[in-house]
């Protein structure tokens, strides 16, 4: 299969990936980085399990082709926590306030989440809740989650 | 002993969090390892026909295809979530002869690639001729029906497709009724909902030259699997070793072998390299198993004060093509009535039966919402027409601590009537009730209702793998590690577990590492469902951590030339009381009883069972025998609005009473709720899996509608402290995982009753059926 090489940042260092050009981000992510913190829970965007952001925005990586991604900027949850392992204050808030059950989802909605963050450090509940409408969560029935993101914007003041 | 709990009740984040938060827990969809195949699944397109010939021989030839499996490599070991004298397995682990439902395995190949294993399944060449299906339940039972299998020995009616078969009952229905001032038969029936676990149903399988399978699967306890993998593949138990994955979700629907399961298996026996198969969404969908809508038929007797006398059942349950847990549900559902209310007079028929379409399983409360919703919607038809309100009639009939089920079982501790009160109070729920009935036409087209539904479940049960044993070492720099074979789902079984050890050593959580879910290293394991963990797992760990207590008590006693009685534990150390410098830390101790003690480094064993004193499990055909030593009980209330104009509905708030014996994580208790009330909504107003023939109309999450954050409601929980923990005690502490999407769905229907005098008989509460009410439909 013809193969493409695409040159982004990744987590602030920059790669270069050669893999087929039908690849998504999210695969080259898991396969070719190795790095599986994006999950794929249905393929179609509609789960929000690859949530990632590029170029500060959150993305589902499963419908994006890795041919868009030269030159962009890609962070996903391996690229939060510090160099020294402190954990971001969402990731620090979602452990807090038990805004993880079976984690899958987590990924996702701490990207979410922290594009909203970025732009927003001081959302609203409503503004939360927009923002991880395209995240699913089956175990928590989402109230532990907007708790966490709800600490982590009052922490990050 | 003081009795000063720091760990056990307290707010403790999750032991798994850290490795959630950052992304590194592997999931087995993660997995990858060296030289591994992709393995891919060749399903029956059709829902009934016979194989007449299965050509591999162009796939066998396609650049990269390294194995290709069909029926007649396997030892034609048939496996089933049941396989007892009375319900002998069914189901063969590839179809032979004949497929019964749309996604039935026929064959299965490994490959280099994904798209090299997909190729070969298109080159594989299957001739059926197809057979006679049936679809409807009902119509299965007639006789004459296609036969999916040929109905039950043990069943005497003249009834097709029968796969099991439960009756029980007490006192005398033919009295009980003749007493009733009051007599009313309904018929309720709920629909096919998937689980929707995130993580996609995976394997990764990897057979070791000399013998060995090890496997990783996304599954709710490795004991059970290792068993049915053992069985099919004619391998030893010891030569299977099933063990740990992080598993995203499960919700009932990973509990049975699966076909990707023992394809993946016996494709690496077969290349003797590593083999994983990971499920698409759309085959989850389409042909894994979903949960089992029941048909419910009740007939109710009861005095004029709203006493009930007398209550017969008829269940059916839509099973499926195979037995599967279509035999358990209808077993199950007995007790999630008898667990609530006092029934002097009872009947009780339920039915398994089978139909062409894919197998049915276990889902989260396991029979208990479809139950609820149908007997409490009836008890508050039953105390509108005697003039009662709904709270009354409840109390009227409530179970009470230390009452005795038909079974045997004690209940014990029982909060259900201080649940139902606080419930009703928390929501002024007398003050509300009835209201949104007499509204005036001008209040515009939203209704307001409020409705209340009550749920009894059981914390565990005897079936297989029927324990859970543990052991607690102690290591050498004072710290422990925890051996349990609980599989943590998402539910926190390994954070409330180390509670309990940190609880009994008065160790910090950080200090414990847990070793899980492994059947090769760790003890024995219930599994993490119906729902044991905490009360099963829970009494193991404690006792282990006792054992292992005892221990430091015992050198240190000696050591410090103290009574035991005069000794404390604290930060990893025993202190003479009152004298916090005469001390030995747990290090001191572990080397000091190595020394001392022949070589024992301190290692503390623990096991527990549901029943104990009970040898044998309660009979799926007759309900008898124990069941549970510890029932958990909740009084729920929904409030919804509704909109007369469009028939829309939403659930606008609920609130969970709920008498859990003791918390042990507060927070992990209350996500356990919320996520009950979401998935309950889910249940109430959007999932349906559609289905024509055997074949799923929506098979995809863009059509199935699942909670997103925009449909969810508000979620209040009330605990009601029914038993505590004390250090070095047994103790019954109860489920909180399922008993609670039952009570909030028939709140639901109750809810949406007294807002627009509505009565659902059926799930989900539709537009179409909330207008149909109203006569807006026709």
């Amino acid at each position: 299969m013809k193969k493409v090489s695409v040159s982004f940042t990744l987590n602030g260092d920059s790669v270069k990936a050669e893999v087929p050009a039908t690849w998504t981000l999210l695969k080259t992510l898991r396969e070719y980085f190795e790095l599986t913190g994006a999950k794929e829970g249905c393929g179609v965007g509609e789960c929000g399990a690859c949530t990632v952001i590029m170029d500060g925005e959150a993305i589902n990586s499963c419908l994006c082709p890795i041919p868009e991604v030269e030159g962009r900027s890609v962070t996903t949850i391996e690229g939060l926590a510090d160099e020294d392992g402190s954990l971001h204050p969402l990731q620090d808030a979602f452990l807090k306030n038990n805004g993880v059950q079976c984690g899958f989802c987590t990924s996702g909605m701490i990207m979410s989440s922290k594009a909203l963050l970025d732009q927003n450090p001081d959302p609203t509940e409503d503004d939360i809740r927009t923002t991880i409408a395209g995240n699913f969560c089956r175990c928590t029935g989402y109230v532990q989650i907007v708790e966490s993101v709800e600490m982590a914007a009052k922490e990050g003041k | 002993m003081e009795n000063k709990l720091d760990y056990v009740g307290q707010r403790i984040p999750r032991k798994d969090g850290p490795v959630k938060v950052t992304g590194r827990a592997k999931y087995t969809v993660d997995v990858q390892l060296p030289g591994m195949l992709v393995g891919r699944i060749l399903r029956s397109p059709h829902p009934h026909a016979k194989i007449l010939n299965i050509d591999v021989s162009r796939a066998e030839r396609l650049k990269g295809v390294k194995a290709i499996i069909t029926s007649d490599d396997t030892i034609g070991v048939k496996h089933a979530f049941v396989d007892t004298p009375r319900y002998p397995a069914d189901e063969p682990p590839i179809a032979k002869d004949r497929v019964l439902f749309v996604g039935e395995a026929v064959a299965a190949v490994a490959a280099t690639d994904a798209d090299v294993a997909e190729e070969a399944l298109s080159l594989i060449k299957v001739d059926y001729e197809p057979l006679p299906a049936v679809f409807d339940v009902e119509e299965a039972m007639q006789p004459g029906a296609p036969e999916v299998h040929t109905s039950h020995p043990k069943v005497k009616e003249p009834l097709s497709n029968i796969a099991g078969k439960t009756e029980s009952g007490w006192g005398d229905i033919k009295t009980g009724f003749a007493q009733a001032d009051y007599v009313r038969e309904d018929r309720f029936e709920s629909h096919l909902r998937t689980h929707g676990y995130l993580e996609p149903q995976a394997t990764v399988a990897s057979y070791e030259p000399g013998g060995k399978l090890n496997v990783l699967t996304s599954s709710q306890g490795p004991f059970f699997k290792r068993a049915k993998l053992a069985q099919t593949l004619g391998l030893p138990f010891s030569r299977v070793r099933v063990h740990k994955a992080y598993v995203g979700g499960g919700f009932g629907g990973k509990i049975d072998l699966f076909y990707h399961e023992f394809c993946a298996a016996l494709l690496s026996m077969k290349t003797g390299r590593p083999v994983k198969i990971e499920a698409s969404r759309e085959e989850i969908f389409t042909a894994y198993r979903h949960g089992e809508p029941l048909i419910i038929e009740i007939k109710t007797g009861v005095k004029n004060d709203g006493t009930l006398v007398a209550q017969q059942f008829r269940v059916i349950n839509k099973s499926g093509a195979y037995r599967g847990t279509g035999v358990v549900v209808i077993f199950l559902a007995w007790g999630f009535i008898i667990g609530a209310y006092r029934v002097p007079n009872f009947k009780y028929e339920g039915y398994a039966v089978y139909t062409n379409n894919p197998p049915r399983t276990a889902q989260r409360g396991h029979g208990c919402p479809q139950m609820r919703f149908a007997v409490e919607s009836q008890l508050d038809m039953i105390a509108e027409k005697l003039g009662i309100d709904p709270l009354e009639i409840r109390l009227k009939n409530a179970r009470q601590a230390g009452e005795i089920l038909p079974n045997g079982d004690n209940v014990y501790n029982c909060g259900l009537t201080e649940c139902i009160e606080k419930a009703a109070e928390h929501t002024e729920f007398k003050k509300k009730y009835g209201q949104a009935r007499s509204a005036s036409p001008s209040m515009g087209s939203i209704r307001r209702g409020i409705g209340i539904g009550v749920s009894a479940y059981i914390t565990g049960s005897l079936i297989y793998p029927n324990s859970s044993s543990t052991v607690i070492k102690m290591n050498d720099d004072g710290t422990v590690t925890l051996l349990t074979g609980a599989l943590d789902i998402g539910q926190g079984a390994e954070t409330i577990l180390c509670q309990i050890v940190a609880e009994e050593l008065k160790l910090p959580m950080e200090d414990i590492e847990v070793i899980a879910a492994d059947t090769e290293t760790t003890p024995v394991d219930i599994g993490s469902w119906i729902s044991g963990n905490a009360f099963v797992t829970g009494n193991a760990v404690r006792v282990a951590g006792t054992e292992v207590r005892e221990k430091l008590l015992s050198i240190a006693a000696e050591e410090l030339e103290a009574s035991l009685e005069d000794l404390v534990l604290k930060d990893k150390c025993v202190y003479v009381a009152g004298s916090p410098s005469h001390k030995l830390t747990y290090q001191q101790l572990v080397s000091l009883s190595i020394q001392k003690r022949d070589g024992d480094p301190i290692i503390g064993e623990g096991h527990w069972r549901t029943v104990r004193g009970e040898p044998y499990h309660p009979s799926l055909a007759t309900t008898k025998g124990r069941w549970s030593d510890s029932y958990a009980f909740g009084a729920q209330v929904a409030e919804v609005e509704v909109d007369i104009e469009t028939g829309q509905a939403r659930l606008i708030r609920a609130v969970t009473a709920h008498d859990c014996g003791f918390p042990i994580n507060p927070t992990l208790v209350e996500g356990q709720m919320d996520g009950q009330v979401s998935m309950a909504l889910g249940h109430a107003f959007m999932e349906e899996v559609l289905m024509k023939e055997g074949r799923t109309l929506n098979p995809s999450w863009l059509d199935y509608r699942m909670p997103t954050i925009h449909n969810t409601a508000k979620s209040e929980v009330i605990d009601v402290i029914t038993e505590r923990y004390e250090i070095g005690r047994p103790y019954r502490t109860k489920e909180v995982g399922e008993g609670y999407v039952s009570g909030i769905l028939a709140a639901i229907a109750n809810a949406v009753y007294d807002a627009v005098g509505v009565r659902l008989y059926t799930t989900p509460f539709t537009p179409e059926k909330i207008l149909q009410g109203l006569g807006k439909l026709k």
